[in-house]
């Protein structure tokens, strides 16, 4: 096949842009990069990208602002990057409609699993908006989305309704961020409470019984301030 | 004295009427009760006696000790001795009561006057040393930063430019040495300057951080998973306990001294037994220890460890492994938790533990 995959960088420090180009270039990916927001959107109209890197710290137009604008034509996967400190400048991101986050700095090989994690869920998004996978398998543990069914080594875990619509959520969205306000409101609905303790109780709660070690978990991991992420799935 | 009275203002001319004519009018009344209870007057110049000496010790200055006692000596003679309700200096012995209550008065205002002149320039000596501490502390934090930048940054340029300058006549083996240093020294800094931006979120005002409840089992993995990112050889072993656990603090903050300590332990300690990092819980307070199994810490510098700029010099020159800056932000980031941490050496190897308050309702209902 000869299509490769478009990628538009928007970002304003050449060196960092120069490096992304690089490495993405190696591994076959087209790469764009626009040194400002402006000419950034404009890329994302002509260029029609696959997905696009967004450093939120632009000097023409703020992250927020590219991330609801494009938001408004395109569902083009967004992928931020961020500074380490300042967890609520990502959660905005999210929330806006970002897709991911990437924490500067990013070696590479965590680049490019972002990037296959992205496209593989808008992927998904377009080819297939209704039927989901049937399972999805990660070293030992196993979901069965038909029989709504846990297991980890074959050996079945016991869990709460709350519990399993927590797993499964995360399970589908393997691989990505989720925040804490989005799985608020996809298993208790727009009206419940904002306070997320419930949500980290009922985690701790699937730690206990789905990790070997819940200080040192294998498959959910925890993004502080932020949300959780469950491991991407064997392919 | 003079100045005493020129720098008392209105405030304390008033508060010290109010104490004055409180404690007299009090001693006066009680006096009377005293008196029509036993009918016995004899004891009354001591009760008298006493409010003097409130006065002189809760007043400023001489002024309301000598009026009380001036007052107390009338009261005494008007109401509470022969012939009654009338002033008769002719008693015997008289002069005598009047110079005694003056003198026990003037004494005790000198000596409480006294002492509080101490205590000011007491306190006023302790800022002064505390001031001089925090600058001492700011400049060796300066010292040891520009310090430990400038050596991976030092290796890190020269490198780079070694590889620029004279590339084509490296083996490929050496140029891929060349570059992992590169790395490892770019890694190193960006742990730094990591450590550096986190006490930014500490508050400059009373150095103190804004905390939430945070699940003590998600900061801990978190930390570990951070650690493992950087150094993935690293092995550790954690415990928590079996409740779930909400402690108030900055998870990033915290994570960072997790993270520090862990990193200390791993460059330190020279073992390749796992490190151990353990959480517990007990008297209102989160307890993290993180232990290894190496050679420990050399005994002269414990008790300085957490000060900074702790390597002396007797020390290597290898500042990459001298924790220096990242030992004493841990302590920074506890003391703005109102938490302790200290350093001690076991039988094999050494500990680190620091303790987290656990608040008013540590536990999730």
């Amino acid at each position: 096949m000869n299509h490769k995959l478009t990628v538009i960088i928007i970002e304003d420090e050449k060196n960092i842009c120069t490096f992304i180009e690089t490495t993405l270039a190696a591994h076959d990916y087209k790469a764009v990069s626009a040194y400002s927001g402006k000419e950034g959107l404009s890329y994302i109209t002509s260029l029609c990208p696959d997905i696009v890197l967004l450093d939120l710290g632009l000097p023409d137009i703020d992250g927020m602002d590219i991330i609801r604008k494009v938001r408004e034509f395109s569902s083009v996967p967004i992928l931020v990057i961020s500074a380490r400190i300042g967890e609520s400048e990502k959660v905005q991101a999210l929330d806006a409609g970002a897709d991911d986050y990437i924490t500067k700095p990013f070696g590479t090989s965590e680049l490019l699993a972002r990037i296959r994690t992205a496209l593989r869920h808008s992927q998904m998004s377009a080819n297939a908006p209704k039927s989901v996978e049937a399972s999805y398998r990660s070293g030992d543990l196993t979901i069965n989305f038909e029989k709504r069914l846990v297991t980890i080594a074959d050996q079945e875990i016991h869990l709460t309704q709350i519990e399993y619509k927590l797993v499964s959520l995360l399970a589908l969205n393997a691989g990505k961020v989720l925040t804490y306000d989005f799985i608020i409101n996809h298993i208790w609905g727009p009206y419940a409470d904002s306070n997320n303790q419930i949500l980290r109780v009922n985690m701790a709660h699937i730690r206990r019984k789905m990790e070997e070690n819940p200080a040192d978990p294998k498959y959910i991991s925890t993004e502080i301030g932020v949300g959780y992420r469950m491991r991407e799935p064997d392919n | 004295m003079k100045h005493a009275k020129k720098r008392m203002d209105k405030k304390t001319l008033l508060r010290n009427i109010l104490i004055t004519s409180l404690i007299l009018g009090f001693t006066t009344a009680g006096s009377f009760a005293f008196y029509n209870f036993t009918d016995n007057a004899d004891n009354v110049a001591i009760l008298y006696i006493l409010a003097v000496v409130f006065t002189a010790r809760f007043t400023t200055g001489y002024v309301p000790g000598i009026i009380a006692s001036f007052f107390s000596v009338i009261c005494v003679n008007y109401a509470f001795t022969y012939p009654y309700f009338s002033i008769s200096f002719s008693l015997d012995g008289y002069p005598l009561t009047f110079a005694a209550m003056m003198i026990i008065a003037s004494l005790t205002s000198m000596t409480t006057t006294h002492l509080k002149e101490k205590n000011r320039i007491l306190n006023e000596q302790e800022k002064l040393l505390m001031e001089a501490e925090k600058e001492k502390m700011r400049a060796n934090l300066l010292r040891a930063v520009s310090h430990d930048l400038r050596t991976p940054l030092t290796s890190i340029i020269g490198t780079s430019s070694t590889y620029l300058d004279s590339g084509p006549s490296f083996s490929e083996e050496e140029k891929c040495q060349m570059v992992q240093t590169i790395y490892d020294d770019s890694n190193w800094l960006l742990h730094m300057v990591e450590n550096l931006l986190s006490v930014t979120r500490i508050r400059q005002a009373d150095a103190h951080v804004t905390t939430s409840l945070e699940p003590l089992e998600e900061v801990i993995s978190e930390a570990v998973s951070r650690l493992k990112k950087r150094l993935p050889e690293a092995k550790v072993k954690v415990s928590i306990p079996d409740d779930f656990i909400m402690v108030p603090m900055d998870a990033t903050l915290i994570e960072q001294v997790i993270i520090n300590l862990l990193e200390n332990g791993i460059y330190h300690g020279n073992s390749d037994a796992p490190m151990e990092l353990t959480a517990s819980v007990s008297d209102g307070q989160a307890f993290f220890r993180i232990r290894d199994h190496g050679q420990g810490i050399r005994e002269d510098l414990l008790p300085h460890i957490f000060d900074g700029y702790a390597d002396t010099p007797t020390s290597s020159g290898d500042s990459r492994k001298g924790m220096g800056i990242g030992l004493s932000i841990c302590k920074t980031i506890i003391m703005a938790h109102d938490g302790e941490i200290w350093a001690e050496n076991l039988p094999e190897g050494a500990a680190f533990t620091f303790t987290l308050p656990l608040g008013d309702e540590p536990y999730e209902s």
